[in-house]
């Protein structure tokens, strides 16, 4: 069953763009971190940042072979829509809500 | 991949599965409400999630007019972006919607106010498109493909009348 994360770690994950280029890259296939982080120019160490970033929300999944990290996209995938919808779906009840006691808030003030 | 995933895949082939819909009926006449909703210097107060800060950046309010809010979580930055369809007062709005951590997944936002004499009742609709959906609307099928959704939306109001 794959967890449903908070809907903000999961934007904050996908908001750099550093860690959407792995994303793409990792949909073409896996590749370690050094193959990860040759073409960008970022240090090895930075890489396994944003990876770690990307494993914590499932979005990525890596196993140590040998010396290397592989790195696979998660359980969690982007083109899984349903995660996102849930999310979404929780952000426009949220919204509803908000804007309920905004109505509240502003009872009796123009208009 | 799991089988919960693939039953989540499934689910979502037809349009109908990936059209999100929620309502609620607000203690406020119609005009209030559409008032409220169509103000963009009250988008920061009710607009983001709660525990976040929602900026907005752009809100040209009219048809064919851009939108951009920032929502701010935790000192992250998201942006939030799309173009309002319609906006026919006090009765319903469409506007188009984009995440731009997921650039190219556009969904289409329909808010339509009934009128309950003193209250409210706000039906909001979002029918989520792929990125070979966006790309195919911003072709030649782009009219069709809004009007498909508006076609849905007022038959989802038929039904429901």
């Amino acid at each position: 069953m794959v967890q449903h994360q908070p809907i903000d770690r999961t934007l904050a994950a996908l908001a750099d763009p550093t860690r959407r280029g792995v994303l793409e890259r990792l949909a073409g296939g896996s590749a370690t971190i050094t193959e990860l982080a040759e073409p960008v120019g970022i240090s090895l160490t930075g890489m396994k940042k944003h990876v770690r970033v990307l494993e914590e929300v499932q979005l990525v999944s890596t196993e140590k072979i040998g010396r290397a990290r592989q790195c696979t996209l998660g359980p969690r995938r982007l083109e899984d829509l349903e995660a996102w919808i849930a999310s979404y779906r929780r952000m426009l009840d949220e919204r509803l809500d908000r804007f309920g006691e905004l109505l509240e808030r502003t009872r009796g003030a123009s208009p | 991949m799991t089988s919960d995933q693939q039953t989540a895949r499934a689910i979502l082939t037809t349009p109908s599965d990936r059209e999100i819909r929620v309502e609620r009926i607000f203690d406020a006449p119609r005009e209030r409400v559409f008032a409220l909703w169509t103000d963009p210097d009250l988008i920061p107060e009710w607009w983001g999630p709660r525990g976040t800060t929602t900026v907005v950046d752009q809100a040209d309010v009219r048809p064919g007019g851009a939108w951009r809010f920032v929502v701010t979580s935790r000192g992250v930055e998201q942006g939030f972006r799309g173009t309002y369809r319609e906006i026919v007062a006090p009765e319903r709005i469409v506007l188009t919607f984009e995440w731009e951590g997921m650039p190219g997944h556009v969904s289409v936002e329909t808010a339509v106010f009934e009128d309950l004499g003193e209250r409210t009742k706000v039906i909001a609709t979002s029918l989520f498109h792929t990125a070979e959906e966006r790309d195919g609307m911003l072709g030649s099928g782009m009219e069709s493909g809004m009007n498909d959704t508006y076609t849905r939306f007022d038959e989802l109001l038929a039904r429901r009348a």
